[in-house]
């Protein structure tokens, strides 16, 4: 009797798993990338939601006589004031011919108003339970509104605003000028009671920064990273830019880091990877020497607890490709060698102290010293109560950069 | 007098190991989290530990009544009404943790993958699967654990080792947790998590001869707390204590944090499988138990009709809870407080009896 009846039960069994309650057409849906927090004027938060074009999804685009190029960055999003993130999602729901998908939503942007407002905390406490949304998504600060950004975006020498993003977020780790903050690092900061969480600063760049006209610059040097996201001097295309650090204090951003500053936190976090620096020549300060800057491995810190004081050793080490030499002298030998490592070695250790000092006058660790502090305690409790967040700004932290060229690029002067 | 197919050491010892690990995949890291803080990876080997020792009771009271398993044992050693009692207790633990296993199963999954989908629906179509497996036997059981071991523990292995990108080795300190007392109290009295080992005497003519038994006892206990404080180890590594507390499903959680950019991301289907099968089973084999146990204390022949039957009453039980809340903290919970005495304690008591009553073999000695 069973084996008969199994070829119909198979039968039954797979078209009950075809339509469960959860099945839904991909042409229903409308998959949102980006989601930008402002506060609201309507209501308590303004979402602005980035999606794909809907043209894309009923077969338009450009044969529908719109390039990308041409379509209005309107198009691609939705702005709406609500009481919460999730009846927002229901208000826009009933507005929209779609329904509304977050699973591949990769952004999360809120701007610097929100951020500096404190008000971050409460915002992100919960979209965390919400399980479309992958901890995985970036977080962003945005200079100005988050709606502005999206809707100021614009897809960069013909690819999808989407993609630009995740791009931009993956590049920072070839460049260090800004750092990759998940949503699942953000929220572990923002709960820790060991360290203090951070943000990719981020803006639009209104090429406002680029002079059109004046004297042209002298031999006075620029590291190039001293810049803010939507400052740095360029036009054309893609406004967009990932470019320095927002700093938080128990949900509150209480100040910001430029491209360099971000390079010199990311070192001693061990998140720095590459970038290209660019030093003054030691032998000639009016000619530069760009290099090739990679972390070797993770930096070594050490916390010691004398009583209530932490004595902190931070040692970061780093290779050198020499990428140019200007005065063509001969830096990839001794003397000259050491004399540039040395060098280079002073520009990060007193770029590191800078940042630090300046973390601890805003009393935030950034830099994760506090989680190196738990090895000192034997116990949750007795970590927890040393209260390491307001101890930070009295710790006495010394750096050594040991940095080595190990290559010279296509030459070898000998 | 029913009968059930005999299979080797490596079948005995997957379906140990899927029914004892099964629940590191459910929120149970979390739990633990909450209560040890960071000692939870070595918590469950104090666990394992303490399993061991009620494990070695078990072979012992086996090896005292050869041939024979464990509800046979209860009765010859304690008498037919109080052997009759304490198969029932562990009957119905063993019906209550299959039960405690699909409800958290249904809900965690509600939470993760399917919001919309009802509970009967979920849980309905799984219990479909439990009845099918309890129908064709221990024996098939035992064997789709084997097959399906390797490419679970391959897929496992994969998730293990692209998480490699979120472990911060920061994350075990404070080495002690909450407190070393409380870590080896929670361990003890959390043995429980283990005690799925007593399948063996409950099958144990199943097994082919005690030394077997000895040794897919030793072997699953030591492979199930490997794979579970490996898991717990790396849980911790991923997710700080503070926040490892409040995931509601860590492993899966922790699958899903894994990004390699637009090469390989959303691994967490992988684990989903794992997750699954390895449920299906673990429900299934607690069931089976339950079916088995029960037909024994009434002396039932045929199992059939009381599968057929008590998979109605699981399904029905296993939506009977307020909230996942209620799982998690009241049912999973009680279990592993209270999970030792009928797995662990039981047979220990049966022991003690028999050789003040001087029964089984070493009656003359």
């Amino acid at each position: 009797m069973l084996k008969k009846a199994a070829p119909l039960f198979l039968l039954l069994i797979a078209l009950l798993l075809t339509s469960c309650w959860d099945a839904f057409d991909p042409g229903e849906m409308l998959h949102v990338w980006a989601i930008g927090v402002d506060r609201g004027l309507a209501d308590k938060w303004r979402l602005t939601l980035l999606f794909s074009s809907l043209e894309e999804l009923t077969g338009g685009g450009e044969d529908a006589g719109v390039s990308r190029q041409e379509r209005s960055s309107k198009e691609d999003t939705i702005v709406i004031d609500a009481p919460s993130f999730f009846t927002g999602i229901d208000m826009l729901n009933s507005a929209i011919p779609r329904r509304l998908s977050f699973t591949h939503a990769q952004t999360i942007i809120f701007s610097e108003e929100l951020a500096a407002s404190g008000l971050v905390d409460n915002y992100i406490m919960p979209i965390i339970r919400f399980r479309q949304i992958r901890k995985s998504a970036r977080v962003l600060v945005v200079k100005g509104a988050a709606q502005d950004f999206l809707e100021g975006v614009a897809p960069f020498a013909g690819s999808s605003v989407s993609e630009d993003l995740q791009f931009l977020g993956r590049e920072s780790k070839n460049t260090g000028l800004s750092p990759v903050v998940t949503l699942n690092h953000f929220y572990t900061a923002l709960n820790s009671p060991y360290y203090q969480p951070i943000a990719t600063l981020a803006a639009l760049n209104d090429f406002k920064s680029l002079p059109k006209e004046g004297e042209p610059w002298g031999t006075q040097f620029q590291t190039g990273g001293q810049y803010l996201a939507g400052a740095l001097p360029r036009a054309g295309e893609g406004k967009v830019e990932f470019f320095g650090t927002a700093l938080f204090r128990d949900g509150e951003m209480v100040g910001e880091l430029n491209g360099d500053q971000t390079r010199f936190l990311l070192m001693v976090r061990g998140e720095f990877r590459r970038g290209f620096f660019t030093m003054e020549d030691p032998k000639q300060p009016d000619l530069i020497i760009p290099l090739d800057v990679r972390a070797l491995g993770e930096p070594r810190i050490r916390v010691k607890l004398q009583g209530n004081k932490a004595l902190i050793d931070v040692a970061v080490r780093l290779d050198l490709d020499l990428l140019a030499v200007q005065s063509k002298l001969h830096y990839e030998q001794q003397p000259l060698k050491g004399l540039l490592e040395e060098k280079f070695q002073t520009i990060v250790r007193t770029g590191i102290e800078d940042v630090i000092r300046n973390c601890q006058s805003l009393n935030v660790d950034v830099f994760m010293f506090g989680n190196h502090t738990t090895k000192d305690f034997l116990t949750v409790p007795a970590a927890e109560n040393f209260n390491w967040n307001e101890r930070f700004q009295n710790a006495e932290i010394t750096v050594e950069v040991k940095a080595a060229i190990r290559r010279t690029g296509r030459q070898i002067v000998l | 007098m029913i009968q059930e197919g005999k299979f080797g050491i490596a079948e005995a010892m997957w379906l140990v190991v899927f029914t004892s690990a099964a629940k590191v995949f459910f929120t149970s890291p979390a739990t633990v989290a909450a209560l040890v803080g960071t000692a939870g990876w070595y918590m469950t080997l104090i666990s394992a530990l303490t399993a061991l020792l009620g494990f070695a009771f078990i072979y012992l009271l086996l090896k005292r009544f050869p041939n024979c398993d464990l509800a046979e044992i209860f009765e010859l050693a304690l008498g037919r009404p109080l052997g009759f009692i304490f198969t029932g207790l562990l009957a119905v633990h063993l019906f209550f943790a299959a039960t405690t296993n699909l409800a958290e199963f249904g809900e965690v999954i509600r939470i993760y993958v399917f919001p919309l989908s009802h509970n009967w629906y979920i849980v309905g179509l799984f219990i479909l699967n439990v009845f099918i497996l309890s129908r064709l036997g221990l024996e098939t059981m035992a064997r789709l654990a084997k097959l399906l071991a390797y490419p679970m523990l391959l897929g496992y292995l994969t998730v293990v080792a692209l998480g490699i990108q979120n472990y911060d080795i920061n994350n075990i300190f404070p080495l002690f947790g909450s407190g070393l007392k409380k870590t080896v109290l929670a361990g003890i009295v959390r043995c429980s998590a283990y005690g799925e080992v007593i399948i063996l005497a409950v099958f144990a003519k199943s097994f082919q001869g005690l030394e077997n038994i000895k040794k897919e006892g030793l072997i699953s206990l030591a492979l199930a707390a490997l794979l579970v404080s490996f898991s717990l180890l790396l849980f911790t590594l991923t997710f700080p204590y503070y926040i490892a507390k409040e995931i509601t499903a860590p492993m899966l959680e922790m699958a899903a944090l894994i990004d390699y950019g637009s090469t390989l991301q959303r691994v967490e289907t992988i684990f989903l499988f794992i997750w699954m099968i390895s449920t299906l089973i673990s429900t299934t084999v607690l069931f089976y138990s339950f079916v088995w146990l029960y037909c024994k204390m009434f002396r039932i022949t045929d199992k059939k009709p009381i599968v057929l039957a008590g998979s109605v009453v699981l399904f029905a039980t296993s939506l009977m809870h307020t909230d996942v809340i209620s799982v998690i903290l009241g049912e999973v919970e009680f279990i592993r407080k209270f999970g030792s005495i009928p797995f662990f304690v039981l047979p220990l008591v049966a022991l003690i009896v028999a050789v003040i009553r001087k029964k089984g073999v070493n009656a003359d000695a």
